[in-house]
């Protein structure tokens, strides 16, 4: 077909209707087509992919990655760690993924992931003993499954100014009837139903129990008139504790942390029946792409830079021992952090793996409340 | 004697000569098989983007969850389990109600302005309708956010009524309700509203107009008794095109909605996600696409009935 005179037939306006409908074939072909040839043209030096929570998709991480690869990772966020496991159950590939320790042993479960060879890790020989320890985290071959990153509260961040004290600081702030509408939430029952847990005084042992289900929804039950939003966005969290918006909200250490850098009379509180306690780290997808960035991934994590920034800035704990030395005690009193986490892990409740069927049953139940039954 | 065998080349030509004719003489006598020539690339992309994945959502429905797996015996359980339990059809109706009232504040608003450019405006319609439809080239998503700046607790709104001394503390009901859902869809869907509008109003005769008021109807009688019947069509598809989509909205409600402000679209995403029920997710999207289709229906029959009274 001679488009040119098929231009020059438009103009005079002779085009045929034959020729008309040939040329929107051809056209329709060519456009279903065009995709098709694309392909290929991805660049060779693809970036490994991390799948993390919210908030550590920051380039602060990733300096000794970024020195050695000339770019930073790719990102994906995830809000609450069942969501993201079941994104990776529905085919979707990553390098590294972001798990904590109560969700490993079921992550593991999955078959998606391959253990990580700890010989490849030079930073391995620094990492705190007592965070690698963790039920479930044994491998073959003296390997592990997860490698240890952060470790930290889930607490109730307040605001001095604005939350008046009755007595000590307790989990009762959550359900203060005083500040009702001015409270906030996480939303992934990951936290906050282990936090209503505590609240209820149910024991982590006999979390599956049908007494600990009915005693823990009543509570949560109890304080959903009392949230102004679940999100498991701490950013929206730490909006609105800053400007007033919430009197006190359910966080992690990073967001009071934060807020204290930014000068808001902000306190993460030290509940009296103890906070939630827990230890993340990441894992490499059975099918990662890119294993020798993943690798990358997890040492640029555990080095000693990355390990003073989770501290000073985000208020975690980090499993590099070498990371704490520029800390003294005290300012790790203050950001409720300690040299040896075994001190903070177990003064507060810590998280433990459960079932697969408690965690769907305790999701359904906790996002039924939240909806309003 | 002459030779008139013909030699294999030639032959070959032939035969593909009349191989060629054939399929465009069969071209040329059936015009349903140019209509199906001519739409294939799109009932191919229907095909794999939409029929396909349709029957897999009604197959999923019909299984249940068995812990990571499904088990695939065919129940109609996740259907009774929607019908029993009230959380859904409380959602459900909650849904409804929102982005009805979406949709009917979205054409109060812009049918006005649709109005304006169909027959008040002479010069450059196009730059018009461009103008009108310039804030829907930003994302979606930019938008939702634009309204919890607006609405927020120091948001635009609140702070402006503070310092003008209306208010002494500020409005928390913008923010995290059903208002900031529906106030935001019905401007994050203005665009469908206003181009359908504004092509039937433009289609109306003037003529018909001008009759009515040489026969002695005022501005609102003849308003009443031309514009609005005439201008119907459009205005049908336009709340078609915001009232499907925005039941199963997800990001608005998830992003400005709270507690109380969560939609069916909300609840589905969970299934699929932290609750990891993903037949009960099949079976919600589809009592909703049948929710959807018999409101669509009884809103057709209705509004044909009334058409037929007026005319």
């Amino acid at each position: 077909m001679d488009v040119v005179d098929q231009l020059g037939a438009v103009r005079e306006g002779k085009l045929s209707r034959r020729a008309f409908t040939k040329g929107l074939l051809a056209s329709g072909v060519a456009m279903a087509t065009v995709p098709m040839g694309a392909r290929q043209a991805r660049a060779a030096g693809e970036q490994a992919t991390y799948f993390t929570w919210g908030g550590y998709d920051i380039p602060e991480l990733f300096q000794a990655y970024q020195e050695k690869n000339g770019e930073l990772p790719n990102f994906s966020v995830f809000g609450a760690s069942e969501e993201a496991l079941t994104k990776m159950r529905g085919g979707f590939v990553v390098d590294v993924a972001h798990p904590c320790n109560a969700g490993m042993p079921r992550w593991v479960s999955t078959g998606l992931f391959q253990p990580i060879d700890t010989s490849r890790i030079a930073a391995f020989g620094d990492v705190i003993p007592s965070l690698v320890d963790l039920p479930g985290n044994d491998a073959e071959g003296g390997n592990i499954w997860m490698m240890p990153f952060d470790w930290g509260q889930t607490s109730i961040t307040y605001r001095t100014d604005l939350f008046e004290l009755e007595g000590e600081e307790s989990w009762d702030m959550l359900w203060d009837k005083r500040y009702g509408g001015r409270l906030g939430s996480l939303a992934s029952g990951g936290d906050a139903w282990w936090c209503g847990a505590i609240k209820a005084g149910i024991d982590f042992e006999n979390l599956d129990s049908e007494d600990a289900f009915t005693k823990i929804a009543a509570v949560m039950r109890e304080q959903r008139p009392l949230i102004r939003v679940y999100t498991d966005d701490t950013t929206t969290l730490e909006q609105a504790l800053s400007s007033g918006e919430m009197a006190a909200a359910m966080t992690w250490n990073s967001s009071a942390t934060l807020l204290k850098s930014e000068g808001i009379p902000v306190k993460f509180a030290d509940p009296k029946e103890g906070a939630l306690t827990w230890v993340c780290g990441v894992m490499i997808h059975k099918d990662a792409p890119n294993i020798d960035r993943a690798y990358d991934i997890i040492e640029s994590m555990l080095s000693v830079e990355t390990g003073k920034f989770m501290i000073n800035d985000y208020g975690y704990g980090h499993s590099n021992a070498k990371s704490f030395a520029e800390f003294d005690a005290e300012t790790l009193a203050g950001l409720g952090l300690s040299t040896n986490p075994d001190d903070i892990l177990s003064a507060g409740h810590f998280q433990r793996p459960m079932t697969q069927d408690w965690e769907t049953r305790m999701n359904e139940t906790f996002e039924q409340i939240k909806a309003g039954f | 004697m002459a030779d008139t065998s013909l030699s294999p080349a030639e032959a070959r030509q032939s035969a593909e000569r009349i191989k060629t004719s054939w399929f465009s003489a069969l071209l040329y006598r059936s015009e349903a098989l140019r209509g199906y020539l001519l739409m294939s690339p799109t009932i191919l992309i229907l095909t794999i983007g939409i029929i396909i994945p349709f029957f897999i959502l009604v197959a999923m429905s019909l299984w249940t969850r068995d812990g990571f797996g499904f088990d695939t015996t065919l129940t109609m359980a996740n259907y009774a389990r929607t019908w029993d339990e009230p959380i859904f059809g409380a959602l459900l109706q909650r849904s409804f109600w929102i982005s009805g009232v979406a949709t009917v504040a979205t054409i109060l608003v812009c049918y006005p302005m649709a109005y304006y450019v169909a027959f008040h405006v002479h010069k450059n319609k196009m730059m018009w309708i461009i103008l009108m439809t310039l804030p829907f080239w930003t994302s979606y998503l930019l938008r939702v956010f634009a309204w919890k700046v607006i609405l927020g607790y120091e948001g635009v709104i609140n702070s402006g009524f503070m310092s003008l001394g209306l208010i002494e503390a500020p409005l928390e009901f913008l923010l995290y309700s059903q208002t900031a859902v529906i106030i935001t869809l019905a401007h994050a869907w203005a665009a469908f509203a206003i181009l359908p509008m504004y092509v039937s109003l433009e289609k109306i005769d003037k003529s018909l107009l001008e009759a009515a008021t040489d026969l002695g109807d005022g501005p609102v009688a003849r308003f009443l008794r031309i514009t609005l019947p005439l201008s119907m069509p459009g205005i049908i598809a336009a709340s078609f095109l915001i009232f499907i989509p925005t039941t199963g909205d997800y990001i608005t409600p998830a992003l400005l909605g709270g507690p109380d402000g969560a939609m069916i679209g909300n609840f589905i995403q969970l299934q699929f996600g932290p609750v990891n029920n993903w037949p009960m997710g099949a079976t919600l999207s589809i009592v909703l696409m049948l929710w959807i289709s018999a409101i669509a229906l009884v809103f057709l029959f209705v509004t044909k009935k009334a058409q037929d009274k007026i005319a």
